[in-house]
C-alpha cells in the first residue's frame, strides 16, 4: 500500500487480487511466519531448550498436583461407597413389629439393600469376638437390641444424602435411633478440599511465573533485535509485521513447554505405577494410578499456547513500540 | 515533490536544529544537501523519512502535508522514500538477497516477484554474484552498494542519502554517485546529505546549503511558496 503516492500503488496493483485470494496469502504469510520463527529457534537450540525446559518443568508441578488430587478423590469416592446406616431397634419391639419394619424400610426408593441383625445373633457374635463370653453368661437378659443394616443407593451415599435419609429412617415409630459413621469421611473431604484450593493457588503462581518467563525471553529477544526492527521500520513495516515472529515464538515455546510437561507426567506416573502397585497389593487393593485423559492432555497444551501468547505480546506490546528509528 | 514552508525543528533540551527552513525539490530531480557537521542536514533527512516531526511549519511530500499522516500511516509513507545510510544498517544476520528482499517481503509481495526484483535490483547495482554472501563478507563499498539495492528495489519515487560516500575512497564514491544519477534518469527525486563538496562541485546539480540550521541559498525556494 502506497501513501503518498496513490498512482504509484495504482500501478503496483494492476493485478487486483480478488479477496479470496488475498485471505489465503494473508492466512499462508502467518503460517509461513509460524514457521520462520520455530526455525529462529531451532537456530539457538541451547537457548530455546533451556527456556521450554523451564517452562515444561514449571507446568509439570500443577498437572501432577491436579493427578494427585485426582487419584485421592478415586481412593475417597470408594470409602464413600462404603457407607451404611446401622438402625437399632427400641427393646420394647416384637419379632413382629421388627420383621415389618426391616420389610418397610425395604421399600424406601432411596434404600438398595436392608440387613437385619437380630438381639440374639448380635450377642453370639460379641460373645465371640470380644473375649468376654463366659462374663455375658452371668447377665440376666440380653442388653442388645436388634439391628437393622441399611446400604443407600448410590446417589445416597454422599455424606449429606446419607445424613438425610438417616433423619428420615429414625422417625420410624420401632426405631431407637441411628448411626452413620460418616465423621472420618467429612474430615476426609475437608482435607481434599485443602489441598484442592492449595493446588489452585500453586497452580495460579506458577502459570503466573510461566507468563513472565515467556515476556522476558521475549523482552530480551527484541532487545537482541532491535537494529533488526529499527531497520524493519525504516523500510515500512508495520507493528503488527514486526510483532508476529515475536508472537509465534511465545506460541511455540507454550506448544512445546506443554508436550515437555505431559511427557514428564507421563514418565513420572510410568514410574510410581510399580510402587503404587506394591503398597495396593499389600492392602489388597485393586489400585491403578489414573494418568491424563485425552482431553486433559488438550487442555495442558492449549493452555501453555496461551500462556506463551499473552506471555509474548505483553512484552511485544510493551516494547515494539518504544524501539523507533533513531538515526538515518 | 519535496517541500518545507518554514520548518523549524527544536529538541528537547532546547537545540534548535533547523530554522524556518524553505526549499522546493521537483519530481525528477537530483540535488545535494550540504552543510558541516550538526547544519541540521540529518534533521532535515529525519522529517522526510518521518523520523521526527517538525516544531513549527510544514513538510510536503507529493503534495500530502506529513503533519496530517497519523502514527499508523507512517509505515505506508516510508514505502514510498527509499534510505541509505553512511554506515549501511544492512542486517548481519542475513544474506545479501534477504537483506535486499526486506521491503518487498514487508509489502506482501509474492515470492516470485521478490526473486526477480531482487535480483534486478542487484543487478543495477552490480552485486548479482553476491546473493549468498552475508554483509560482514563484503568490502564497504559493496555493503554500500547492497544498502542502494534495498533501498531501491521496491521502486520508491524519492531516494534520501545521508553521507553515502562517507567512508569511501573516491574513486568508489564516484561509482555510487554515478548510479544515483542513474535512477534520477529513470525518473527517481534524489537527494544526498553530503559534506564532500568536492564530490557535490564535480557532479554539477543543485545544492542546498544548510548552516546552524538556516537553509543558506536556494533560489528556487521562493518559486515553491
Amino acid at each position: 500500500m502506497s501513501l503518498l503516492f496513490k498512482s504509484r500503488q495504482n500501478k503496483n496493483e494492476k493485478q487486483k487480487k480478488s479477496f479470496i485470494s488475498n485471505g489465503y496469502f494473508f492466512i499462508v504469510n502467518i503460517f509461513r511466519q509460524g514457521i520462520h520463527s520455530l526455525g529462529e529457534m531451532w537456530r539457538t537450540p541451547l537457548a530455546s531448550m533451556m527456556t521450554i525446559a523451564v517452562l515444561g518443568l514449571s507446568l509439570t508441578l500443577p498437572a501432577t498436583l491436579y493427578l494427585v488430587v485426582k487419584n485421592v478423590q478415586q481412593v475417597s469416592s470408594g470409602f464413600e461407597e462404603a457407607s451404611e446406616i446401622s438402625l437399632f431397634v427400641k427393646q420394647t419391639m416384637t419379632e413382629q413389629e421388627t420383621a415389618t419394619l426391616v420389610k418397610r424400610l425395604a421399600l424406601y426408593p432411596e434404600v438398595e439393600s436392608v440387613t437385619f441383625i437380630s438381639k440374639q445373633q448380635a450377642l453370639k457374635e460379641f460373645q465371640e469376638v470380644s473375649g468376654f463370653g463366659q462374663a455375658l453368661e452371668y447377665l440376666d437378659s440380653n442388653p442388645l437390641p436388634d439391628v437393622v443394616l441399611v446400604t443407600p443407593t448410590k446417589r445416597h451415599r454422599q455424606p449429606n444424602a446419607a445424613k438425610v435419609l438417616l433423619t428420615k429412617l429414625e422417625a420410624e415409630r420401632e426405631v431407637d435411633f441411628g448411626k452413620l459413621d460418616i465423621a472420618w469421611l467429612e474430615r476426609l473431604n475437608a482435607l481434599l478440599g485443602l489441598l484442592k484450593e492449595s493446588v489452585i493457588t500453586i497452580t495460579l503462581l506458577l502459570l503466573t511465573s510461566v507468563t513472565l518467563i515467556i515476556g522476558n525471553t521475549i523482552r530480551l529477544s527484541i532487545m537482541d533485535k532491535k537494529e533488526e526492527i529499527q531497520v524493519m521500520k525504516l523500510v515500512g513495516a508495520t507493528n503488527t509485521f514486526i510483532h508476529a515472529p515475536f508472537l509465534w515464538t511465545g506460541i511455540w515455546y507454550g506448544v512445546i513447554g506443554g508436550l515437555f510437561a505431559f511427557i514428564s507426567v507421563a514418565l513420572m506416573m510410568w514410574w510410581l505405577s510399580s510402587a503404587v502397585n506394591s503398597v495396593a497389593g499389600v492392602y489388597q487393593t485393586n489400585f491403578l494410578l489414573i494418568g491424563l485423559t485425552l482431553s486433559e492432555f488438550g487442555f495442558l497444551v492449549l493452555l501453555a499456547t496461551s500462556l506463551g501468547f499473552v506471555g509474548s505480546y505483553l512484552s511485544v506490546n510493551r516494547y515494539i513500540k518504544e524501539i523507533e528509528p533513531d538515526k538515518v | 515533490m519535496i517541500n518545507f514552508q518554514q520548518v523549524s525543528k527544536t529538541y528537547p533540551g532546547g537545540h534548535r536544529a533547523l530554522e524556518k527552513v524553505n526549499f522546493h525539490i521537483k519530481p525528477g530531480e537530483l540535488a545535494f544537501l550540504t552543510g558541516h557537521s550538526g547544519a541540521g542536514k540529518s534533521t532535515l533527512l529525519k522529517l522526510i523519512s518521518l523520523m521526527e516531526r517538525p516544531s513549527a511549519g510544514n513538510v510536503f511530500i507529493n503534495g500530502i502535508d506529513l503533519n496530517k499522516v497519523n502514527s499508523r500511516q507512517i509505515p505506508y509513507a516510508r514505502r514510498d522514500i527509499g534510505i541509505i545510510f553512511q554506515n549501511h544498517r544492512l542486517l548481519e544476520r542475513y544474506t545479501v538477497f534477504d537483506n535486499v528482499a526486506l521491503p518487498l517481503i514487508i509489502e506482501g509481495t509474492h515470492r516470485n516477484q521478490i526473486a526477480k526484483r531482487v535480483h534486478g535490483a542487484l543487478d543495477k547495482v552490480g552485486l548479482i554474484d553476491k546473493v549468498k554472501c552475508h554483509p560482514s563478507m563484503l568490502s564497504g563499498g559493496e555493503q554500500q552498494r547492497v544498502g542502494i539495492a534495498r533501498a531501491i528495489v521496491n521502486s520508491p519515487p524519492i531516494l534520501l542519502a545521508d553521507e553515502p560516500t562517507g567512508n569511501l575512497d573516491p574513486e568508489l564514491s564516484m561509482e555510487i554517485l554515478k548510479l544515483f544519477e542513474d535512477f534520477n534518469k529513470h525518473g527517481t527525486t534524489v537527494l544526498i546529505a553530503t559534506h564532500d563538496l568536492g564530490l557535490v562541485a564535480r557532479m554539477k546539480y543543485r545544492s542546498l546549503t544548510l548552516k546552524d540550521g538556516r537553509m543558506l541559498e536556494d533560489p528556487l525556494a521562493q518559486g515553491a511558496l
